[in-house]
């Protein structure tokens, strides 16, 4: 491997790491508040893809509004999904996850009867395409985006989570739900509000992610597999684990596929299960009861 | 179910009555033992090779049953037991051509209660969220390993096929497809009744008490690890069964047999039939299995859209499953 092509990689492998932060961060904090996984998510990732596709691609509309649109559409099918579902079934973890996954298979076939099943180009605004020369190494437009745009969106996320009321308000719910109910915080409507954020970003996850993989229809269990183990080998319930997560597992995979082709998912399966035994609350998560 | 029926009986109902309910059981059971029974001798091929599926996975729900249902872990990681099971007939059938089935399928049987043995014990390091998590992660690394080594795969493709039923069977009998039904009906029925008896034992009712208040029982000076350990062996021990059997029925193993897109199966179908209950697991391979084919008739690309309304309707409205639900509709009508 020249030094050229391992910039590259890692280059790409960053780039990817910042999608999966995306997806990740919500699966992450849902977990937290919740004490629930969202077999769902990686769903809402693809419907966010696919709204996002539309507008950019069909209506010719700009990239930045089809990613928007995708968050906002994903963001209130999961707003949907936690007010008239999950919020009825309280503290009942089994159950809410039974019921996202219900939502895995309908959102998923409402996603394919729409869209259909052909595999989508990948798609990104016009001033994004072709390659920035940096010392003689070609790096993609998109890519460096991609890049930037998770990384303020870590920052915004950390910054929420660590330095204002309602990153304290989830924090202290995810320490201790009673207590925090006790002190008269209004926990339902804070969830909601998690849910529905995370959902956003996992949609808008999704149209950012369309630059690198096309929408089609595995793209939202491949995304649910890669979230839960982004979350699983950063920890749940807080940003930095997500991105660390994120950032590795991206690493990995980019590594992974240029180094040994054949075995490429068994490496970040195997990176996840090992983390579990060692660690089993992820590398920066918390320890939830 | 169970306690439907002790509710009726507490309630001091006329005896006449009782003796109905009882004479409408037997008569049900007889009903369906011969459905189960005659029905497939007059049914075309590939239809009898989709009721001996939907045997093969009633097997396999009912073991994770034990585990979901009666100990109230959710496990995503049981397709790594019943795909164990089914690779070890198909390696057997691809590097040895051997295809003998009294020999393969309790080598298969034992292969995945080992397995069952040493992915239980990390298993159950963790529980809650992480437990989901780690079962979900072992039964896709068994995967991503299936689909990785050459060595796990026919040539050429990902997965093994040509998993055939040897040629010479039972008493001189060719193996047929409804031959192999029937075979397949009588582990059926003595899984059912074995796993009758570990639900009624005191071993059943303290994994229960697991589920139930785990401080409780660990007070009571119950092990409770290992209450739940045995409870994943044995679950292993059907889903091995399985999955053996769905081998030489399905003549195709694939990676996603040991992966996730196996393992939500049992799980669905014991919510839909009845979670924690004898007949669920049966019920809800019944509905899974059949009403897809159904499906299929009609709008095959509309199935998964139903199957999870569906599901997402008795989650929410028919706690319990179909069977608790049923049971409760005919109490009323009767009482």
């Amino acid at each position: 491997m020249t030094l050229d092509t391992f910039i590259q990689t890692l280059f790409n492998g960053l780039a990817f790491g910042m999608v999966l932060f995306l997806v990740s961060a919500g699966l992450s904090i849902v977990m937290g508040i919740m004490g629930m996984t969202n077999l769902a998510h990686g769903a809402l990732f693809m419907l966010g893809a696919y709204t996002g596709w539309t507008i950019a691609v069909q209506w010719k509309l700009s990239f930045w509004l089809g990613a928007l649109a995708g968050g906002v559409i994903a963001g209130l099918a999961g707003l949907f999904i936690e007010r008239v579902f999950l919020s009825r079934l309280y503290k009942q973890g089994n159950e809410q996850v039974l019921v996202t996954f219900g939502f895995v298979l309908v959102i998923t076939n409402i996603v394919l009867w729409i869209w259909g099943g052909r595999f989508r180009m990948q798609f990104t605004d016009p001033w994004l395409r072709g390659t920035i020369e940096v010392g003689g190494i070609p790096f993609s437009k998109s890519r460096i985006a991609i890049v930037a745009i998770g990384l303020v969106l870590a920052l915004l996320l950390w910054w929420i989570q660590d330095r204002t009321r309602i990153g304290a308000m989830v924090r202290a719910g995810m320490d201790d739900k009673e207590m925090t109910m006790g002190l008269g915080i209004n926990l339902p409507v804070v969830s909601a509000l998690v849910f529905f954020m995370a959902a956003f970003l996992a949609g808008f996850g999704g149209v950012i992610g369309s630059q690198l993989i096309g929408p089609n229809p595995g793209m939202g269990l491949d995304m649910l597999l890669l979230a839960l183990i982004v979350t699983i080998v950063g920890g749940v319930g807080k940003v930095q684990g997500a991105l660390l997560g994120g950032l590795l597992i991206g690493l990995i995979d980019s590594f992974g596929k240029a180094l040994f082709p054949s075995i490429g998912l068994f490496t970040m399966y195997m990176a996840m299960v090992v983390i579990l035994l060692v660690r089993p609350s992820g590398l920066l998560g918390r320890k939830l009861t | 179910m169970e306690r439907a029926q002790t509710d009726v009986i507490s309630s001091g109902v006329r005896p006449g009555l009782l003796h109905s309910r009882v004479l409408g059981y037997a008569l049900g059971a007889i009903v369906v033992a011969g459905l189960l029974l005659v029905l497939p001798r007059f049914l075309p091929g590939f239809l009898q090779i989709l009721m001996t599926k939907f045997l093969v996975f009633s097997i396999f729900a009912m073991g994770y049953n034990l585990v979901f249902g009666y100990g109230g872990m959710l496990s995503l990681g049981h397709g790594a037991f019943f795909g164990l099971g089914a690779y070890t007939v198909g390696l057997m059938s691809l590097h040895a051509q051997y295809n003998n089935i009294w020999v393969v399928v309790p080598m298969g049987v034992v292969v995945a209660t080992i397995g069952a043995a040493i992915l239980s014990f990390f298993f159950l390091r963790v529980s809650g969220v992480y437990y989901l998590l780690i079962t979900f992660g072992f039964s896709q690394l068994l995967y991503a390993l299936a689909w990785n080594i050459r060595w796990f795969n026919s040539s050429g493709m990902q997965g093994i096929s040509n998993i055939t039923l040897p040629a010479s069977g039972v008493f001189g009998l060719r193996w047929t497809n409804l031959l192999f039904y029937y075979l397949v009906f009588i582990i059926f029925v003595l899984a059912y009744l074995v796993m009758s008896r570990i639900i009624d034992s005191p071993f059943g009712h303290a994994v229960v008490g697991t589920r139930e208040s785990e401080h409780r029982m660990r007070t009571l000076g119950y092990n409770v690890w290992a209450f739940r350990y045995a409870a994943h062996v044995i679950s292993g021990v059907f889903a091995g069964l399985a999955g053996a059997l769905f081998a030489f029925n399905n003549s195709f193993v694939s990676p996603s047999h040991l992966g996730f897109d196996t393992s939500w199966l049992p799980m669905l179908m014991v919510i839909v039939g009845g979670i924690g209950t004898r007949v669920g697991p049966i019920v809800g391979a019944a509905i899974a299995i059949w009403l897809e084919y159904f499906f299929s008739l009609i709008t095959p690309q509309r199935w998964p859209l139903f199957l999870g309304a569906f599901f997402i309707a008795v989650i929410m409205y028919f706690r319990g499953g179909i069977v608790v639900t049923l049971t409760r509709l005919w109490n009323r009508r009767r009482l």
